[in-house]
């Protein structure tokens, strides 16, 4: 029962310290809409294209202006818009004004193209399109020279659906800037349970109530039992809060199987409590909130909560680093659980952070019982 | 019957003898003062009464019972009144003395009426619901001594609960003590301010070095200084004088002085008044009216440790 009554005492606390408030729940929520909404396009896998404006001078004949013909006409139902050249017209000028994005000329003999620095992008895809036809075309042609009467068949469009059947290059579904940094940035306020801990002990001393609380008759274990429970209870709620409103609020993926996700952030949260009590106890001073609250900004930065890692080396400085971020661990955990319904790492995951976190609390609960007072 | 006994308490921080072999009976019933200045080791007998330090050697018993051995039933039987506030500013008064309470094991209704009462009786009934940060010093105090009266204990210690606070929060203080001691609560009771423990106490002892120096009722101290005599002259505004001059006649002890009053302690065996008076009005003071005094607790604990408690 005191184990309740101290837990439901430092929640009552946590709760209405402004502090813990802004740094839990408005902090990581404004961080995410802003990173969210500044970094949506580095996270999107389609670019949006205005129509590739084409000016051709098509001086072919035969079954080579036939074929041109037909490849323009399909082309133009792809957002191509192909302009006739007229006399007089300087088709390489027209690219350099920007009237057009390309200038093509057709003869029996081949296709020149004129591209623009500018657009590059539409002029690379218009000289892959020209170069497809241009292969086809040969192709027919050298068909056609073999055996005539298999010309006419070579030159027909390709059927529907094409020749290559894409089966998955791309995941079903990737993460957009909000999900990852619903997923980051949630992982990273469980991480941040460490500052909160590392006070838990300290602030019962600066105010003076450690006295009280040692001096009645509760054992020292109870009073520990009850301020882990109540910050770990705390910074529970703190996530869950956030998780629910990327989830209500910014549509954030969160995946099928919520519950494996929360059993993941609980257990950043059972070991940021636990490593905040132990560095607490070890430091014995105030030095230790200055260095946990660097410690957990370096494992934010480099376990990807401000912007994504995606694969490093291992062995350079910054693969070592990230390599010793729980929210890297955690973050990696989620994702590929959350995309791509790999669990592996999941459970790897909770088991270090687990077992860390068992042996930080069994040294923190054997400094506290070597201690005098708290 | 005695509440507190306490035979043969050492504390030791390493080399340090901080309390040395005390020994100390209080009664039930009894206000007792408990003086010493600071380092003289009144804080750790304190703390190691409280169960917030262990002991290097001896034993305290509370109602009877070894305080480490029955930790449970000597806790449950103490309330602490720390000198530094211990009180949450976060949480209501309501909420800290009920919070404190149910740690003794207070429930429910009882634990409800018991807050409330430990609320009323120091004044803080109508500002249940407001939180410490709003409270006066004065205030705060109070809330200090009810979150440690609320689960009834039968022995109180307070250390410096009067500490930095107003005379009239203070005054209220005191009758509180006074009042609970009337209930059936002893109390053990240090302060500063020799005129407080003078006002409550009725049994006092003195502490130096780590050690009870001189232990007994506010007569039985008062009547080992037999060899000191307390000088109050009081002097007409605008007096000049010399502390220093008549600190170096033969016999005078100390010399202190207060809104234009001279409190001067003097070998009782050594005839020195004329000399006194003497170089007060060669230095041209006007003395208005001249009284020897009975020796008070300050005189004694100035005479057993040679230094002012208020002082320290």
């Amino acid at each position: 029962m005191n184990v309740i009554q101290i837990a439901f005492k430092e929640m009552l606390l946590s709760f209405r310290n402004r502090r813990t408030l802004f740094f839990m729940l408005a902090f990581p929520l404004v961080l995410m809409l802003v990173l969210g909404t500044a970094l949506a396009n580095a996270f999107s896998t389609t670019a949006a294209m205005d129509t590739v404006r084409v000016l051709v001078q098509d001086q072919s004949s035969g079954a080579a202006q036939q074929g041109f013909a037909g490849f323009r006409a399909e082309m133009e139902k792809s957002g191509f818009a192909f302009t006739d050249f007229k006399p007089g017209m300087d088709g390489a000028a027209e690219v350099e004004k920007n009237n057009y994005d390309d200038y093509a000329v057709v003869t029996n003999s081949g296709i020149k193209l004129y591209g623009s620095d500018r657009n590059a992008v539409a002029s690379n895809m218009t000289q892959g399109m020209l170069s497809a036809y241009a292969d086809r075309y040969n192709a027919a042609a050298a068909i056609g020279a073999a055996d005539p009467a298999k010309a006419a068949t070579a030159f027909q469009p390709a059927p529907s659906g094409g020749y290559v059947k894409e089966l998955s290059l791309d995941l079903d579904r990737m993460p957009g800037s909000m999900d990852y940094y619903a997923v980051a940035l949630t992982v990273m306020i469980a991480l941040w349970g460490a500052m909160s801990a590392a006070n838990l002990v300290n602030s019962e001393i600066r105010q003076g109530t450690a006295a009280r609380l040692v001096a009645a008759p509760v054992r020292k274990g109870e009073i520990f039992a009850g301020k882990v429970l109540g910050n770990l209870a705390v910074n529970m709620l703190c996530v869950l809060v956030v998780i629910t409103f990327s989830k209500v609020v910014y549509h954030a993926y969160w995946g099928d199987n919520l519950p494996l996700v929360l059993l993941v952030l609980l257990s950043v949260v059972v070991l940021s409590t636990s490593l905040g009590l132990a560095l607490s106890y070890l430091l014995k001073s105030s030095a230790s909130g200055g260095l946990i609250s660097l410690a957990v900004q370096l494992a934010s930065f480099f376990g990807g909560a401000y912007f994504p890692l995606g694969v490093v080396e291992k062995n350079s400085l910054l693969g070592i680093a990230a390599s010793l971020s729980p929210i890297r661990w955690a973050n990696m955990a989620l994702n590929n659980m959350i995309y791509l319904g790999d669990s592996t790492q999941v459970i790897q995951t909770i088991g270090l952070n687990a077992g860390l976190a068992a042996l930080l609390l069994a040294a923190s609960a054997y400094m506290m019982s070597k201690r005098e007072g708290l | 019957m005695n509440v507190l006994e306490i035979q043969g308490l050492t504390k030791k921080f390493g080399n340090f003898v901080a309390v040395d072999n005390m020994t100390l009976n209080v009664k039930e019933g009894e206000i007792f003062g408990f003086l010493g200045s600071n380092g003289a080791g009144k804080s750790t007998t304190i703390n190691m009464i409280s169960s917030l330090l262990q002991p290097s050697a001896g034993e305290i018993r509370i109602l009877g019972k070894d305080s480490r051995k029955h930790s449970r039933h000597a806790k449950t039987n103490l309330g602490i009144v720390p000198q530094d506030l211990a009180i949450y500013d976060d949480m209501t008064a309501y909420e800290n003395v009920a919070f404190f309470a149910g740690l003794y094991g207070l429930r429910g209704k009882l634990l409800k009426e018991r807050t409330e009462e430990a609320l009323e009786f120091v004044g803080l009934g109508d500002r249940a619901k407001s939180r410490p940060s709003t409270f006066s010093g004065g205030m705060k105090r109070r809330l200090n001594i009810a979150c440690a009266i609320a689960h009834k204990p039968s022995l109180i210690i307070m250390d410096e609960p009067t500490v930095g606070i107003d005379p009239q929060s203070r005054n209220y203080i005191l009758e509180s003590v006074k009042k609970l001691n009337e209930s059936g609560c002893t109390v053990i009771y240090t302060s500063h301010y020799m005129e407080e423990v003078e006002e409550i106490c009725s049994r006092v002892a003195i502490v130096d070095h780590g050690k009870i120096i001189a232990d007994g009722t506010k007569e039985q101290l008062k009547a080992i200084i037999t060899d000191v005599k307390d000088l109050s002259i009081e002097l007409k505004p605008g007096s000049a004088y010399s502390l220093q001059s008549i600190g170096k006649i033969p016999g005078v002890r100390a010399v202190n002085e207060k809104e234009g009053r001279l409190s001067i302690q003097s070998d009782a065996a050594v005839d020195n008044l004329n000399r006194i008076l003497k170089s007060l009005m060669d230095g041209g003071a006007e003395v208005k009216a001249l009284q020897e005094e009975e020796p008070n607790l300050e005189t004694v604990f100035l005479t057993l440790t040679g230094r002012s408690l208020r002082d320290q």
